[in-house]
């Protein structure tokens, strides 16, 4: 299982490139608010550009959930994977790049859009790709959700958690740390393995 | 109620989203935004808010990074746009570049390794449920039901890669949901 991937070893700035093509290329793409885009990350970052184990994939999409801030921020800590062995200096120029790249493109979209939306609010491409977006990003989420099962769980315990969390996620109002901090201590007790 | 402040500029803007972000520490971004730029500095109106809420949801990009992009070019532009950006991102992304720094020196240690597995199912558990968040919009549209079920098993089971799947289904879908007159919800009622 280990060493199945390895990395591509390159120049530090041609590998800087890459990471920036990678993100600008997506960032379009994330429809519903991004996280639409994990399962391409976890394809990219693990299994193409081999920068990240699975495992390591699943503990960087946790840090992200579990940290303050929007969490489509994962792809700043994809970009520091991606560079790690090339020190910490390089992890977060590596980090910011992929950022900033991720965002660009949406943002400049999203500026247009801002300043043009009264011409768009009543147009007929407005109100299709509304609807007609929706149900495509309903079948994304779920492919994402399984992916991340995939990724993340081994063993029993650990299927019984992510499902007890996600009951738990859309019945109760409690904050997803508590869950995380509970599953946490269950880890550290040994009783969920990976 | 509808004495807002004079339009911020771009120092306003990123000291005002550089507020909501530290204040939804723990949660509520878009609550936190809303009390933050309608009810304490009133720089929009709720109208105005749910606007451009409509917005940012629509345009692809994350939500409340898009809200804040939707603020900041409402009032100074581009420029404007960058500031609120800047302002919402700076706090959390250097803690969250810092907590990335120390997972990589200490990930490989046996007893930080045994904590992960552990939260890393419970954040697999928040990632099966955002499907299931938006599904009960969609539980009496067939055609969308369709729609989703067979985007699901593209993406998983024969594991077409996303961009080539939302540039063929998406417009096939847009093609479905054109407004017709006459169809429920279309632009007949105008």
């Amino acid at each position: 299982m280990m060493e199945a991937c390895t990395q591509l070893r390159q120049g530090d700035w041609s590998q800087l490139l890459e990471v920036i093509r990678t993100f600008l290329s997506l960032s379009l793409f994330s429809l519903g608010g991004g996280n639409t885009l994990l399962a391409e990350y976890h394809h990219l970052s693990v299994d193409q550009y081999c920068w990240l184990t699975p495992s390591q994939f699943a503990d960087l999409y946790a840090l992200a959930e579990a940290a303050p801030g929007p969490s489509s921020m994962i792809v700043g800590l994809l970009g520091m994977g991606a560079a790690w062995r090339e020190g910490p200096l390089w992890a977060l120029l590596s980090a910011y790049a992929a950022e900033l790249a991720v965002l660009l493109p949406s943002t400049l979209l999203m500026v247009l859009a801002s300043l043009s939306w009264n011409m768009l609010k009543d147009s007929p491409w407005r109100l299709a790709f509304e609807r007609g977006m929706g149900p495509i990003t309903l079948g994304i989420l779920f492919s994402v959700g399984v992916k991340i099962l995939q990724t993340s769980n081994h063993g029993l315990p650990a299927y019984a958690v992510s499902i007890a969390v996600c009951v738990l996620m859309l019945r109760t109002r409690l904050s997803p740390l508590w869950f995380m901090a509970v599953a946490g201590l269950l880890g550290g007790l040994g009783v969920i393995n990976r | 109620m509808t004495n807002l402040s004079p339009p911020p500029n771009h120092r306003q803007l990123l000291i005002g989203m550089a507020q909501v972000a530290l204040s939804s520490f723990g949660g509520g971004l878009s609550a936190w935004s809303q009390r933050i730029v309608v009810d304490q500095r009133r720089w929009m109106s709720d109208e105005q808010f749910l606007t451009g809420l409509t917005v940012a949801r629509l345009f692809p990009g994350p939500n409340q990074i898009n809200m804040a992009v939707y603020i900041g070019a409402y009032f100074q532009g581009l420029t404007g746009a960058m500031a609120a950006l800047a302002g919402i991102l700076l706090t959390p992304f250097s803690l969250l570049m810092a907590l990335g720094l120390i997972y990589f020196q200490v990930h490989q240690i046996p007893a930080v390794d045994r904590v992960l597995a552990g939260v890393v199912a419970a954040a697999a558990g928040m990632a099966l449920s955002m499907g299931f968040r938006i599904l009960g919009s969609y539980w009496r549209d067939p055609i969308a039901l369709a729609l989703a079920a067979a985007t699901f098993v593209a993406l998983v089971v024969v594991q077409v890669r996303l961009i080539p799947l939302v540039l063929v289904a998406g417009p096939v879908a847009m093609a479905w949901y054109w407004p017709r007159p006459g169809s429920p919800g279309g632009v007949a009622s105008k």
